[in-house]
């Protein structure tokens, strides 16, 4: 932290350093960029940085100014067409976007801040130019400047390509989302054709409040529940079942290891929205799973101890609350088990042989084994991965999406109104509130909470990514 | 005598679980040749055998079912999106692995947790986006979608490369070799492994891909799609009786490239979670 603190109060002082003992060349790049590189003789560095600059001040008159104007109201021109008897034609009148306003606004930040950054870093090089002539050291030709890229500065030419991709398609996104929370952007203000505009934080309020009208409180609180309970219980089955599964396979009695192995990981091969989807209709109402409930007369038995309503001459494996919390848990572990042996298998293969043979000389039993040596060791190991895992599940949209779209109806009127479902996770809800509903303002509400309790657990890990970190071991 | 019976019982018991995962997997085989286009709820296995289905994904194009487009779609978007990702995969992780500048572990541990941020939830802002450029419904804004931010799935490649002696990179600097000459002559030849393992995990995302295809390609054209939103579509309620079988057909036949590709891959995915601590 402090280092940081002291990296940022260096970064600063450097500015100041060349605002004050720079020549009149350098205190003239702060307003004609490529002033500093000219009385060096660096003609065609200070031709670029002059062109920078231009097409910056272009930029921000024709394309930051107007959109930031706008920010604070997200533009008052409503969209109208009229209609001309005469000529047939329909014109439309110069209306506001609010969208594309919020969006062109936050890109126009960044353009803003890329500049700053690039005006500062303009300024030091310019600096450090007029001692390197001070000093009379060499200064680079700009063919040496370019090569220097292919050189001592070859990560500024490997990361700008993929940061550009990343700022385009990580991080603004992220930063939309924040902002469309404030907003009021739902079916009844969408552009083009209506305006959206600030509200403050009472999307938030609105996810709390449990009234007659407004029922997101009331459907957050379960939803949130539901979440929680499916993320630890997916990542334990699995983990757990996985361990098993591959301690079992890997016994020495367990004839053709490989070709069991082999066998489950077929069951993950195949892509996921065939699988889920397939299982879907296999536990459909009228499918085939309850033909052969039915005949064997499990039905009829389920409704006598009374899990299955008396009404329903079917098993509802996925439509009723209940059944379809647990088939989608049990499903889950179907796909998840194979996924989990494979890593435990590789993390067991390690396990150093001579403890666990010492400890089956001082007559541990094979429980006592697995609980004492496999499982810490297992843990230490995968510990990191685990809450990757858990946080994955939180955002499980695959398992629940495929397995319930369609299918699962609720009775719950409550649950209804703010549109979620009994067996809907956050990202689920989140995903039809978009789809369906066209409620922005809520799904970004919803989207910033889940990033939260993500980020909560994820920081957790990082820590133990960054420490056991390895990178200079093997160098 | 009891031990042969134990091992007898443990082979059981793993038949038993093999079943239980591969029941689907055969239900999908089976029903791919069933003469019956709906579910068959009664039978497992199909009362009459065909190859009809098969026939019908690839012969008969109808406004539903355009198999051959879905999986030229797919694979053009699979091409591009393992191209450009494995290109700044490469670029990220050898800088990071190989490269020494100031902030590079800033930047690291800030990619890390941007990379935790699940793209579920930006995908609206996505969306819009793209849609502001008029790429929603055309293949080159999924490939934006699928590439453009893989430069953060850098850390397993970059574990990799970690592996890679530095002695190597050291003595061509000494011969005058530039960075740039480094890591295209030396690095990359080297790292062949973890190029295939990024080039078919990249590969596989298109395939696999459900949420941001169904999101982008919302025009309800059926010659757009890629293979899992046409897939899907059979499945609505008033296609599944009439497209079961054809979806099951469909399945089949992606099912085949995936798999075979994945357990290629399969090996290098346990290293990536384990960050490397493996070595079996």
């Amino acid at each position: 932290m402090k280092k940081a603190l002291n990296a940022i109060g260096n970064y600063f002082k450097n500015i100041g350093i060349a605002f004050v003992r720079g020549d009149v060349w350098v205190k003239l790049s702060a307003v004609l960029m490529g002033a500093g590189y000219f009385a060096r003789k660096q003609v065609i560095n200070g031709i670029i940085m002059f062109l920078v600059e231009a097409l910056f001040v272009v930029l921000c008159a024709g394309y930051a100014a107007p959109n930031l104007a706008k920010f604070g109201t997200l533009g008052t021109v409503q969209f109208e067409q009229v209609f001309d008897p005469l000529t047939m034609t329909s014109t439309v009148n110069d209306y506001d976007n609010s969208f594309l306003i919020l969006l062109n606004s936050i890109m126009a930040l960044f353009l803003i801040l890329v500049f700053v950054l690039f005006w500062i870093a303009n300024m030091k090089a310019v600096y450090r130019l007029q001692v390197q002539k001070e000093n009379g050291e060499h200064i680079n030709t700009f063919k040496e400047d370019v090569q220097a890229l292919f050189n001592e500065k070859f990560h500024i030419t490997l990361l700008t390509l993929p940061a550009i991709g990343i700022i385009l398609m990580n991080i603004l996104p992220i930063l939309v989302l924040v902002a469309v929370a404030f907003t009021n952007y739902d079916q009844q203000h969408m552009p083009p054709s209506a305006l959206f505009t600030w509200v403050g934080w009472s999307n938030f309020k609105n996810l709390f409040t449990d009234s007659v009208t407004v029922t997101f409180g009331y459907s957050f609180k379960k939803v949130l529940a539901w979440t929680l309970e499916w993320a630890v219980l997916a990542t334990f089955t699995t983990y757990i079942g996985g361990i098993l599964l591959a301690k079992f396979i890997n016994n020495k009695k367990t004839k053709l290891p490989k070709m069991w192995r082999t066998l489950f990981i077929i069951a993950i091969a195949v892509p996921q929205f065939v699988t889920l989807l397939l299982v879907r209709n296999f536990f459909a109402d009228s499918g085939i799973v309850n033909t052969f409930c039915t005949s064997i007369g499990l039905t009829d038995f389920l409704k006598n101890v009374g899990l299955v309503p008396a009404n329903l001459s079917y098993i509802p494996f996925l439509t009723n609350p209940g059944w379809a919390k647990v088939m989608i848990v049990i499903i889950n572990i179907w796909v998840g088990i194979p996924y989990q042996m494979l890593i435990a298998t590789g993390v067991l293969m390690n396990i150093p042989e001579d403890q666990i043979e010492s400890a089956r000389i001082d007559g541990a039993n094979p429980f006592q084994i697995f609980v004492k040596i496999t499982m810490p060791y297992m843990l230490f190991v995968t510990g990191p991965s685990l809450i990757t895992d858990f946080v994955k599940n939180i955002n499980n949209f695959n398992v629940i999406y495929l397995l319930t779209q369609d299918v699962y109806v609720t009775s719950d009127q409550l649950l209804a109104n703010s549109n979620a479902k009994e067996i809907d996770l956050l990202v689920t809800w989140l995903f039809r509130l978009t789809n369906e509903y066209y409620n922005y303002k809520m799904a970004s509400v919803i989207g910033i909470i889940v990033f939260i309790i993500c980020a909560a657990f994820t920081l957790v890990t990082f820590t133990r990514t960054i420490k056991g970190d390895k990178e200079e071991e093997f160098q | 005598m009891k031990k042969t019976i134990q091992a007898i019982l443990r082979h059981v018991v793993l038949l038993l679980l093999a079943v239980v995962w591969l029941i689907p997997i055969l239900w999908l085989f089976v029903t791919s040749f069933s003469g019956y286009k709906g579910i068959n709820t009664s039978h497992f296995f199909p009362e009459t055998w065909t190859l009809d289905n098969y026939a019908q994904l690839f012969l008969r194009a109808d406004s539903i079912v355009q198999y051959n487009k879905w999986f030229m779609n797919t694979f053009v978007i699979a091409v591009f999106t393992c191209v450009i990702s494995t290109i700044l995969v490469l670029m990220v992780s050898y800088t990071m692995s190989k490269l020494r500048f100031p902030g590079r572990k800033s930047l690291m541990s800030f990619s890390i947790i941007l990379n935790m941020f699940p793209g579920v939830l930006s995908m609206i802002a996505i969306y819009f986006i793209l849609k502001t450029f008029n790429l929603t419904n055309s293949h080159i804004g999924m490939i934006i979608v699928y590439s453009a931010g893989a430069g953060l799935g850098f850390l397993i490649c970059k574990g990799f490369m970690d592996t890679i002696s530095v002695s190597l990179s050291e003595a061509a600097r000494l011969e005058g070799a530039s960075e740039a000459k480094i890591f295209f002559k030396i690095i990359i030849p080297l790292s062949k492994p973890i190029i295939v393992y990024t080039v078919i995990s990249s590969f596989l995302i298109p395939w696999g891909d459900f949420v941001f295809a169904k999101l982008m390609l919302n025009s309800g054209i059926a010659t757009d799609w890629t293979v899992a939103i046409g897939l899907f579509n059979m499945l609505s309620k008033s296609m599944i009786a009439k497209y079961f079988s054809v979806f099951c057909a469909g399945g089949v036949v992606i099912s085949v490239p995936i798999s075979i590709l994945f357990l290629i891959m399969q090996k290098f995915y346990v290293e990536g979670i384990t960050g490397g601590s493996v070595k079996g």
